[in-house]
């Protein structure tokens, strides 16, 4: 049974999006939260374990809101649901923490598959093609560039931190800058 | 009512682009009109040369024929070889009168309002020294030396300022006109960004409220898979899945020409980067030759498109090794060649597939010929556009 919350912050997406899971069987759709104020309470009272979240919310992205998830204990796993067709947005949600990326436009099977597999513990992310990591690294402060590679190749925080000879909040720190500094250009499109 | 507020806006805008340079040339008939006056009336009032009638007769037919040459040939390539002329018959005037203290001196001015407000600036302040020049080399040729000191110094002055008027006025009207210029630009330069911002919301809107609705059937339709017993219900419901893709793409398409309209740039160029971007996928050659005229906004996003979607087309669903780009731009027509070396249409058209109708109405729309069919020698596909002459008829 896979526990499920669903962060989206239209009204038809959320209808549409419960409907549709609570048809299917092994998922149970526990609520919505339509931002990042209704998600936190939501999220301590129904405690799930995957969370359903929309890229782009009113006053906070998701990347930011899957930090946030991902720093909860438990933390739940976040499936990063997005309407935006181009892959610049991968490397970020990888920073983020997040467990998979699916574009809105995939069909729900393929959803419902996304969801198992997060629940699963596995990572649903569309290969990082070599030029966007390129591109990501001429953006992020040259330093950085080991943590970049070791977290977009699926190292733990806590594995990088311990290569690095650094406390884990360090790398968390760098990683914010970081998705800040990769976000702009989502936030361009 | 905004609609026509609006349009009324667009207009009143509009009207300086318009009428920069009419508006020099209003101020040149204003002031040779003025000058020809002048020169009548100072001729017909005090006895400068024996001919007196004859001159005023000749300034009178002379100055309408003048006016007409000059507005005529203002924006031709070999206008300054008019205003050459202008100024040279001015002289002749001032030489007819024997005198450089001449009736005709206002006259001769005006022969520097067009120089001076079209050429560069550079270019006018030359032009007025010039100016300044050959009046001084008239002024030589009828001089007559005075007896005393006292007159002599007097002439000197009257020269020096029949010699500095004409640099002083180039050099203000050249002035002016390079600021009038830069206000314009100024002034073109936040009408776009304003529109830009505009375009930035319906973008922004389409993307999120639309787009996200469409999202929403989309997925609630697709959970229906297997769920829909009878042929029948699941070629509907698959028809429905392929209209809501298709609602999509088109929404991506808009949502991407709102945010990257052409920007005044040329199509060619935009379609020879658009190929370059394609050929970096690795699935074909893309050769583009031949080059596009300036076309007029509206028609050149049109343009734009129909071949862009034809080159993705092509790569994508043609299975082809090569494309050729043949741009060409005849004496009728301007015509776009796209055509490759795949397997050639499709029999039936492909589900979702609304590209073919698109690029149909966007042909309609800009009042193009589309002809869609297999490629030379009966190999691949060819798309050949072509429009009507932009030089031609409006």
């Amino acid at each position: 049974m896979i526990r499920l919350l669903i962060v989206d912050d239209h009204p038809a997406m959320r209808a549409g999006l419960t409907a549709v899971l609570r048809a299917e069987p092994g998922i149970i759709p526990l609520g919505t939260a339509s931002s990042e104020e209704d998600l936190i309470p939501t999220l301590n009272r129904t405690k799930p374990d995957v969370v359903l979240l929309d890229y782009h919310l009113p006053g906070a992205d998701g990347l930011k809101l899957c930090r946030r998830l991902k720093r909860a204990v438990p933390a739940p796993a976040v499936l990063l649901y997005s309407a935006y067709a181009d892959g610049a947005m991968v490397v970020p949600a990888i920073l983020a923490g997040a467990d998979g990326v699916l574009n809105k436009s995939a069909p729900a099977p393929e959803l419902f598959d996304a969801l198992r597999a997060v629940a699963r513990g596995d990572r649903v992310l569309p290969p990082v093609p070599r030029e966007l990591l390129e591109a990501a690294g001429t953006r992020v402060d040259p330093e950085d560039l080991p943590i970049l590679a070791m977290v977009v190749d699926g190292t733990p925080v806590v594995e990088v931190a311990e290569a690095l000879r650094v406390e884990p909040i360090d790398v968390s720190r760098r990683l914010d800058v970081m998705i800040e500094r990769l976000r702009v250009e989502i936030a361009a499109v | 009512m905004t609609g026509r507020r609006g349009e009324r806006e667009r207009d009143r805008r509009a009207l300086p682009a318009l009428r920069g340079s009419q508006r020099w040339f209003a101020l040149l008939t204003m002031t040779r009109l003025l000058g020809a006056v002048l020169a009548i009336a100072l001729l017909l009032a005090h006895r400068v040369t024996h001919h007196d009638p004859i001159l005023a007769l000749v300034t009178l037919a002379w100055t309408p024929l003048s006016l007409l040459l000059l507005g005529r040939t203002q924006d031709a390539p070999w206008a300054p070889a008019i205003w050459a002329l202008d100024a040279c018959a001015a002289f002749a005037l001032v030489l007819a009168g024997g005198d450089w203290r001449s009736p005709f001196y206002t006259f001769a001015l005006t022969t520097l309002v067009l120089p001076a407000t079209s050429l560069p600036w550079r270019k006018a302040v030359a032009w007025g020294l010039t100016f300044s020049l050959a009046y001084g080399i008239v002024a030589l040729l009828t001089e007559k030396l005075p007896d005393d000191t006292l007159t002599n110094t007097i002439r000197l002055e009257t020269l020096a300022t029949h010699l500095f008027v004409p640099v002083i006025v180039t050099t203000t009207l050249a002035y002016s006109s390079l600021l009038l210029e830069r206000l314009r630009t100024a002034r073109g330069q936040s009408e776009r960004l304003a529109l830009q911002a505009e375009r930035q919301r319906i973008a922004w809107e389409l993307h999120d409220s639309a787009k996200q609705r469409v999202h929403a059937a989309h997925l609630m339709l697709t959970a229906l898979d297997g769920a829909v017993a009878g042929e029948q219900g699941r070629l509907l419901v698959d028809g429905a899945i392929g209209e809501l893709r298709a609602a999509t793409s088109d929404m991506e398409t808009s949502v991407a020409e709102l945010r990257t309209p052409l920007d005044g740039r040329p199509v060619d160029e935009l379609l020879r980067e658009r190929a370059k971007e394609l050929s970096r996928t690795g699935v074909a050659r893309i050769d583009v030759t031949g080059r596009l005229p300036v076309l007029p906004p509206l028609v050149a996003a049109h343009t734009y498109r129909i071949a862009a979607e034809a080159l993705t087309n092509a790569v994508r669903h043609a299975g082809c090794q090569a494309i050729s780009v043949t741009l060409a731009d005849g004496a009728d027509a301007v015509t776009l060649t796209i055509a490759d070396d795949g397997v050639g249409m499709p029999a039936q058209p492909r589900p979702g597939g609304h590209g073919l109708r698109s690029m149909r109405g966007r042909a309609e729309t800009i009042g193009a010929e589309l002809h869609i069919g297999p490629g030379p020698g009966g190999r691949g596909t060819a798309v050949a556009l072509a429009l009507p002459h932009p030089g031609g008829s409006p």
